[in-house]
């Protein structure tokens, strides 16, 4: 696929993956001299996660680059016509993303308007990822729960799945961040792991020297 | 034996397809009974059972723990028997990691998490091969 590269982090919740991709992002832009933005899907919609934010916009603000902030809870193929080749894109995350779609239908959602769900958001990562040096996309691990028989449920999960596969299968590259631990799952087009630590190891202590002259 | 776990719908069946296209398929998600077929009167040479913490479920209600995995632990011996009598012989058994959220408030779903993981453990110890399947991406975590 053309236009700028694209980065799947996913974890589990506390992983530090949001952390992990602020920390990539910054370092691409840095290199590249592009823009740096930052995609937040998060509606406050209680007191503690509004200080959740906070503490996310705060913690961005210490960065050696200002981000720009933009709010899309939905239709984040609007966004795309915003960006070019100069713009490093970090989306956090794809599961509230799909919880904004999919959840503002209530509760009886079929197959078809899930599917319709997964043809939006994936095609506005792919536009978005058309216009930008690098797009990188936070998500969370949340399918290895055991679950009750509940068919909203199973569209849910399924929806999140299928995108997740997708999302992978086109990403330059996939981690799975553990206790702060970025896993590289996948790197390079289609390839599959070689399980090779050293260019996360690398990558780690190039943007672990980044972060800490941006001090 | 070969055993492949991962999330749901982390593209598990996907991959055995295309490992193992000439295979029958028994599954619980379709509601196949594993022990619809017995191996003394098999005559493919793969058969895949999909969906064993399904089938782990349909127990629970019925049966104390210790006998649901004695129950699979006869039932992958039969099967690992029947394999290697001919080495064309291939038994893929699928089943979704449920081990990894919150501790379920639901008792019931408690005891399907805990004893599929005991049933998962003793699958593993007779299966030369185990994969784990992160979205599309195949991690093989014993053997080949």
């Amino acid at each position: 696929m053309e236009g700028g590269s694209l980065i799947f982090i996913t974890g589990g919740v506390r992983s530090g993956k949001s952390s992990f991709a602020e920390r990539f992002a910054t370092e691409t832009a840095a290199k590249t001299n592009s823009r740096l933005n930052y995609i937040a899907t998060g509606v406050p919609f209680d007191k503690e996660m509004e200080k959740r934010i906070d503490k996310h916009r705060q913690d961005r603000s210490k960065g050696p680059i200002q981000w720009i902030t933009r709010e899309q809870p939905v239709n984040i193929r609007e966004l795309a016509s915003s960006f070019n080749n100069q713009d490093v894109i970090l989306l956090d995350c794809v599961t509230t993303l799909v919880n904004n779609e999919l959840f503002s239908l209530g509760e009886n959602v079929t197959e078809d308007e899930a599917a319709a769900i997964y043809k939006r958001i994936f095609s506005g990562i792919a536009a978005i990822r058309k216009n930008c040096r690098q797009l990188v996309l936070v998500s969370n691990e949340v399918l290895q729960e055991p679950c009750s028989e509940d068919q909203l449920l199973f569209i849910y999960r399924k929806l999140l799945g299928s995108l997740h596969r997708e999302i992978v299968r086109i990403a330059d590259e996939a981690y799975l961040v553990e206790a702060g631990v970025p896993i590289l799952m996948k790197t390079g087009q289609g390839q599959e792991p070689s399980m090779s630590k050293t260019a996360v190891d690398e990558r780690e202590i190039r943007c672990g020297r980044d972060r800490s002259q941006g001090k | 034996m070969h055993f492949v776990t991962g999330g749901a719908f982390n593209g598990k069946r996907a991959r055995v397809k295309e490992t193992y296209p000439d295979a029958v398929w028994l599954s619980a998600y379709r509601g196949d009974s594993f022990a619809k077929i017995n191996p003394a009167d098999f005559r493919n040479f793969t058969i895949i059972f999909e969906g064993l913490e399904a089938w782990v479920k349909e127990l629970i209600a019925e049966k104390d723990p210790d006998d649901i995995r004695a129950l699979f632990r006869d039932f992958f011996s039969r099967w690992q028997a029947w394999e290697k009598a001919d080495n064309r012989r291939k038994v893929v058994v699928i089943g979704t990691d449920i081990h990894k959220g919150i501790v379920p408030v639901e008792g019931e779903l408690r005891a399907w998490r805990d004893i599929t993981g005991w049933v998962y453990q003793d699958l593993v110890k007779k299966c030369e091969q185990v994969d784990l399947i992160w979205y599309g991406i195949c991690q093989t975590i014993k053997g080949e």
